[in-house]
């Protein structure tokens, strides 16, 4: 299944949802499309997840390297309705106790407000 | 009903899409259940990515081959290349505790692979290259 990735502002974070399968094909442009959020300073992310049944350790990469650039900047990177399968994932790698975890968007755009 | 499959490519980038178009088609003709299937692609992936990336390193892309097996009670796929001898058993143990800014990018593929298959099996191929024995059993838990 191929991949989209879009985005919009919400106050002062980003959410950028994707769409599809995050695999060895789509990855890269999922990483630089964060990347050039995180590039224009735009570093308060929510990573909208509902779209996606699917991620390999290409898109566990592009998940880790937005984390570390956003963190280092001062800002963070925050996933929202993850699926179950892509859960199970990120809990096989040891990414839940990283990553910060949010049932729905709203939510996760909200605790940037915390 | 046993449904069988192979597909023999370069190993190059190039390929990787008819790789993953292979084994989703294979599964989808098995009747996997939707877990099993993103099991068994997944680990097709991160095998085909790792010989696409290293297998071959320095020099032209030689074949990557996938064998598909599926019948009522699993799924055996067997991935064989002809690049430099790497066993899996030797794989370096993943880092699943550090910090967010210690945690290296990479090195989660083989690891995935054995949390999602209920057995993995390397042997050397006689004259240079590597087979790995995928077998993911239906209707397990694993």
């Amino acid at each position: 299944m191929p991949m989209e990735v879009t985005a919009e502002l919400l106050g002062h974070t980003t959410v950028v949802r994707v769409v599809g399968s995050v695999d060895g094909l789509t990855a890269d442009t999922l990483t630089g499309a964060l990347q050039s959020h995180v590039d224009e300073g735009r570093i308060r992310l929510v990573c909208d997840l509902s779209g996606v049944e699917y991620t390999s350790s290409a898109g566990l990469r592009a998940l880790l390297g937005t984390l570390k650039a956003a963190r280092q900047q001062g800002g963070d990177f925050r996933l929202a309705a993850v699926q179950p399968g892509v859960h199970r994932i990120l809990e096989l790698s040891g990414f839940t106790s990283i990553l910060k975890l949010y049932g729905d968007v709203d939510t996760a755009v909200a605790s940037f407000a915390e | 009903m046993t449904h069988e499959a192979r597909i023999t490519c370069a190993a190059s980038r190039d390929s990787l899409a008819s790789l993953l178009r292979f084994i989703e088609e294979a599964c989808a003709n098995a009747a996997l259940g939707q877990e099993e299937a993103i099991a068994v692609r997944m680990s097709v992936e991160e095998l085909c990515e790792n010989i696409i990336k290293y297998g071959y390193a320095g020099r032209e892309p030689g074949p990557l081959s996938i064998e598909f097996a599926g019948s009522d009670d699993q799924v055996v796929v067997a991935v064989e290349d002809r690049g430099r001898p790497f066993d899996p058993r030797q794989a370096p143990p993943p880092d699943l505790t550090s910090d967010w800014d210690r945690r290296p990018l990479g090195g989660l593929g083989w690891h995935l692979v054995h949390k999602l298959m209920d057995e993995v099996r390397y042997e050397p191929v006689a004259e240079g290259g590597n087979r790995v024995t995928l077998v993911k059993r239906r209707f397990a838990t694993t």
